[in-house]
């Protein structure tokens, strides 16, 4: 471990950007706003550039800002940490996130709240830094319910439309009720650690000494950290949220509800990869929910024609995928298929976004087609991205999902049936991503004619972003690259982080390489059946038509229904009736009934504060005697 | 270390100045026709004095003056207090309108005296010095508090505090004269040797020591001793109503703590302080902390006027304070050292709000304060809002932090009633805070009701001490830090 002072701008200049937006913005106007937001962005990615230099080989570096809450014997500072795996995700969170500010511009030139826009965004980016760098749980709590807030913030951003705020509020609430299990299970942590008289929730010390946790203890804990994990990474049971965020400006979507922000609960149980490794049945559990949530949010994207939607389930999916790698222990391979994601979807997500900038809102992939001519660029960038999001040989999701696949199937904690599920998700993911592809871009144009005129390619200043960002979702890949080819620096650039945790998996290379292609098999399946299905020419408009059996999927398996039933119904119709009667009639009347006596009671002290000083006196020398008295009485 | 008169004056810079200053005062108040070059003199001389009194946390400890007084961490503290709250003050005076109205020379002069006063008090570790250094603020206190000419209040106030005060001080006197009677000695160390071996008429001890603590318990302002601040801090100018809410009040604890820890205790091992036989007062101290505290708040349920309001939340407030003695161990002190400090700015926070009010409509009632966010006046009601909430120990603010650390020292000592009757008052307190910040900013502002606006110099305080306040209630660790290293006293 070694200090650089350095470590605490990466997250403080974005924090001061938001700072000066907030007070000055409206002084210097809606672009120089953003000029300075990027700016900030810009120089977090410069400073974290200079971490990965810096950083000592198998070491991290720290500073500590300042002793933030101290009380023998525990103690938490407002420190910074910044390891291997941390830098992983600066890279993404300031890499990508500047681009997705600089799109932004674009975006989101012609807003009248831009300036809030920004400050929001360079917001968000201060607290996913402090989540990401956080040398405590404390501290990356802090960062953890920041995000959140900003994701609310800025899904609820056009907050005019009614329907905006609450899919803004739904994401909070049900964010919340993933946090208070988060909140439990560091509790727990902090309780159970100090039975064993280590009082402390420095991610570094807890690694060093969580073996002290007898199992039961760590299953519980790990298994309300997964739930926590579950709300802000959008898996089952608490993924509900994710789809309705799409509601936010296209940019937040790309870079809070794809790229970073909900993968902070894969960020999370990589850095607590210690404990989870600890809890064997904790790590089946996650690796069962990521693998049924990576299949039914692919199912679910199967049927919807809302193109922002279908990515949005689409990330779901993905992010199960992150969840079953770290279920089979593969938290290398975790973090991989994360940064690869954060490319290729960012980059759909922008692609989406400048489809829907160049419609003028229109979002429903059934009022689009054949925009390849229109939106050159675009296409050619959203192809790169869908490809890599299926899978297609030597982009990057194709070695990210190869490498859990693998795992899922070889390693020690693997099975078949988790295969199979991943294997099967593979396929439909290229199914609806080229449904989609083909859907917008090829076939007949079917915008409507008032707007086809106005149809054009975004400005270069969003363009740009999208190119870099195919850019990466070819080659982010690469470092990670199976033995038989070039082999992986990345395994080789965790492995301080994760250590001796993560047994390879064992199997032959033939082995590999057969699976491989068999997820390549299914992979060209999905995308043949998509080009049948959608890319030919004529057959478009016929297939739209809703398939009797596709209903169950185009409803999201009417999910959000149920828990209205069974949750959220019963939960208004209770606090009606409390607030309605139990609270005026019985709440009140004891609180006024005690108010009121404390009310009259002080009458009679003021009656004592006469003004006469003679009073006065007597009182001084009344108090005096009463405590002779008191004093003689014992 | 021992040093004698003309060696101990190296140590007594901030004391010397203080001293040149006020003489300075007096003659420049004859000179210079724009008196107010007095108030920016008096200010320039406490900077000074507040450097000096720095400069000497590098100097050994020890006593000066052949015993009298004592140069350690702990007096330090205080002197800090002390001037803090001196500076504050005449920052607030520089604006004030009923200090315009005054002999302003005098008025300055009189502020350094009492800090003066308070100087003393820290650090006398012998009884007629403390008597010498109370009686000292005391007297500058009465002049100050009728200061206003042809106000009935101000007048009333300043007799009735000299008259109370009077009797107090008397009465404390007479206590130590009945010490010395027992120890033969005034010297606080001398008088612990003797007191140590036990074998004194206990009955004569105890009330030797009430006497003693009713003097005291004047200047903290705690029940039974307690009547005379609502009408005093009603009477007295504004700005001296704070200087004397914090000032006197932090003296007044430096000298009971000075006088009853090293004094007739010991230190033990972990920490904690045993007392000498025969002087088991901490008992009655627990009650009368929980009486304080709940007087305090229920008078100031009903008041009207804000500073009369104010009066009694400092009454409840020294209260709390008292909590941090009744447990006898460093860290109840650490924690009444901390509340000091933390009270200290919230409340000279809320006094400046008082002011700025009052200088712009001369109104001290509650219902003055009508829709005051509405009056051009946001900035300062955010300001009061945040104040009064931090006078009633929300997070997070540094009245929070503050309470939290007497709680819990008094619970950590197994004081469960105590921290109970502690936090029903904190709730009933809310009710006449929450009261003034509705006024502000739920009442709709009647049409004759004044604009309220600031100068710059009253918005820089304000600024300064409403941003502590939300400083130290998330960041608290430099305070603790600091009440630590202030814990250090001179005994042996």
């Amino acid at each position: 471990m070694e200090n650089l002072i350095l470590l605490r701008f990466i997250p403080l200049i974005p924090l001061f950007g938001a700072g000066l937006n907030i007070f000055f913005g409206s002084r210097w106007g809606r672009k120089n706003a953003g000029l300075l937001a990027c700016a900030a962005v810009g120089l977090s990615f410069l400073l974290s550039l200079w971490v990965i230099a810096a950083l000592p080989e198998a070491g991290s570096l720290k500073d500590t800002v300042f002793i933030w809450i101290e009380s023998e014997p525990f103690r938490a500072d407002f420190s910074f940490r910044a390891d291997a795996l941390t830098v992983v995700m600066l890279l993404v969170v300031t890499g990508v996130g500047l681009l997705i500010h600089i799109y932004s511009l674009g975006y989101m030139g012609h807003d009248e709240g831009m300036i809030r826009y920004f400050a929001y965004l360079n917001l968000f980016v201060f607290f996913m830094l402090v989540l990401v760098m956080a040398d405590n749980l404390l501290l990356l709590f802090v960062g953890w319910e920041g995000v959140g807030l900003c994701s609310y913030l800025l899904i609820g951003f056009w907050h005019h439309d009614h329907t905006n705020t609450i899919a803004g509020n739904k994401a909070f609430v049900v964010n919340r009720i993933g946090d208070f299990g988060f909140l439990l299970g560091i509790l727990l942590l902090f309780w159970a650690m100090g039975r064993h008289g280590v009082w402390t929730l420095d991610l570094w010390e807890l690694k060093a000494s969580a073996h002290v946790l007898s199992p039961e203890q760590a299953l519980l804990i790990t298994l309300l950290l997964f739930f926590g994990a579950t709300g802000k990474s959008a898996q089952i049971p608490l993924y509900v949220w994710l789809p309705d965020a799409m509601q936010g400006p296209t940019p937040v979507s790309a870079l809070i509800h794809a790229a970073t922000m909900v993968t902070a609960g894969v960020y999370m149980t990589a850095r607590l990869y210690f404990l989870f490794s600890m809890a064997p049945v904790t790590l089946a559990v996650i690796a069962t929910v990521g693998a049924l949530t990576a299949f039914f949010a692919a199912t679910i994207a199967l049927a919807q024609n809302d193109i922002k939607r279908v990515l949005a389930y689409s990330t779901v999916s993905q992010l199960g995928y992150m969840f079953l790698a770290v279920g089979v222990g593969a938290f290398g391979a975790a973090i991989f298929h994360l940064f690869t994601h954060a490319f290729f979807k960012a980059c759909l997500f922008l692609g989406a976004g400048s489809v829907i900038h160049s419609l003028e809102g229109e979002q429903d992939i059934r009022n689009m087609g054949g925009l390849r001519s229109y939106l050159p660029t675009t296409y050619w960038t959203y192809l790169i991205a869908a490809l890599a999001i299926s899978g297609a040989p030597l982009t990057a999701g194709f070695f990210s999902k190869d490498l859990i696949l693998w795992q899922a199937f070889a390693g020690t904690r693997g099975s078949m049936w988790l295969w199979f599920l991943a294997w099967l998700t593979a396929g439909l993911t290229a199914f609806y991503m080229f449904r989609q592809f083909f859907l917008v871009f090829h076939g007949p144009c079917r915008v409507k004619e008032s707007a086809r005129a106005h149809i054009h390619e975004s400005p270069r200043v969003m363009t740009m972003p999208l190119v870099l960002l195919a850019f990466g979702a070819v080659f982010a890949g690469w470092v990670g690259a199976p033995e038989f080819l070039w082999g992986s620096r990345w395994d080789r650039w965790l492995e301080p982080v994760f250590g001796g945790a993560v047994e390879p998996a064992h199997g032959e290379p033939f082995q590999e390489l057969f699976l491989m292609g068999l997820t390549l098999a299914v992979a060209a399946v999905g995308f043949v059946l998509a080009y049948l299905g959608y890319g030919r020419a004529g057959r478009a408009l016929e297939s739209l038509r809703p398939a009797p059996g596709l209903s169950l999927l185009a409803n999201k398996y009417y999910v959000d229904e149920i828990y209205d039933f069974v949750f959220v119904r019963p939960l208004t119709r209770s606090a009606g009736w409390l607030a309605g009667s139990f609270d005026p009639k019985f709440i009140d009347a004891i609180v006024n009934g005690v108010a009121d006596r404390v009310r009259g009671s002080s009458l009679f002290w003021r009656r004592l504060q006469s003004g006469n000083v003679q009073h006065y006196l007597f009182g001084f020398l009344a108090g005096t005697l009463l405590i002779l008295a008191y004093y003689l009485s014992q | 270390m021992d040093l004698n008169n003309l060696d101990s004056l190296q140590f007594f810079y901030p004391e010397i100045v203080l001293t040149g200053v006020i003489l300075f005062l007096i003659l420049v108040d004859l000179v210079v026709v724009d008196k107010r070059w007095v108030g920016y003199f008096a200010f320039a001389g406490c900077l000074l004095s507040l450097w000096a009194t720095l400069r000497l946390y590098v100097a050994p400890e020890g006593w000066l003056f052949h015993r009298m007084i004592v140069l350690d961490n702990f007096s330090l503290f205080f002197k800090v207090v002390s001037l803090v709250a001196a500076l504050s003050v005449m920052w607030i005076s520089f604006s004030s309108r009923e200090v315009r109205s005054v002999h302003q020379g005098e008025y300055y002069t009189i502020l350094l005296t009492s800090a003066l006063g308070m100087f003393f008090m820290a650090s006398s570790t012998n009884l007629l010095m403390a008597y010498l250094s109370l009686e000292l603020v005391s007297l500058t206190s009465y002049i100050l508090t009728g200061f206003l000419p042809r106000n009935r209040r101000s007048s009333e106030a300043a007799l009735k505090y000299l008259i109370y005060g009077g009797v107090a001080s008397g009465t404390m006197i007479y206590g130590m004269s009945w010490v010395f009677g027992m120890t033969g000695s005034l010297d606080y160390a001398r008088i612990n040797e003797v007191l140590a071996p036990g074998g004194m008429n206990h009955l004569t001890l105890f009330i030797a020591f009430l006497f003693i603590l009713a003097g005291f318990g004047y200047k903290i302002v705690f029940v039974p001793f307690h009547m005379w601040s609502p009408d005093v801090y009603q009477g007295a100018p504004t700005p001296i109503t704070a200087f004397l809410s914090v000032g006197s009040n932090a003296a007044g604890v430096a000298i009971l703590i000075r006088f009853f820890f090293p004094a007739v205790s010991r230190l033990g091992d972990e920490g904690n302080w045993l007392f000498l036989t025969g002087v088991e007062w901490p008992h009655f101290l627990l009650y009368v902390s929980m009486v304080t505290m709940t007087v305090g708040n229920l008078c100031a349920l009903n008041q009207q006027n804000v500073k009369r309001l104010l009066a009694y939340s400092g009454i409840a407030h020294a209260g709390y304070i008292l909590m941090g003695l009744v447990v006898l161990n460093n860290e109840g002190l650490k924690a009444m050292l901390l509340y000091i400090i933390v009270y200290l700015i919230m409340n000279l926070g809320a006094f400046l709000v008082v002011v700025i009010v009052a200088n712009a409509t001369g109104r001290e009632d509650i219902e003055g304060y009508r829709g005051l966010a509405r009056r051009g006046a946001a900035i300062p009601a955010v300001c009061m809002a945040i104040f009064l909430f931090s006078l009633t120990g929300l997070p997070p603010l540094a009245g929070f932090v503050g309470k939290f650390f007497l709680f819990a020292a008094a619970i950590r000592e197994e004081f469960y009633y105590l921290a109970v009757v502690a936090i029903i008052n904190s709730v009933i307190s809310l009710y006449y805070y929450a009261r003034v910040v509705k006024t502000m900013f739920l009442d709709e502002p009647s049409p004759a009701d004044q604009q309220v606006l600031m100068t710059p110099k009253d918005s820089a305080l304000l600024g300064v001490l409403s941003s502590l306040t939300v400083v130290f209630g998330l960041y608290w660790g430099p305070l603790v830090h600091y009440t630590n290293e202030s814990l250090r006293f001179f005994m042996k």
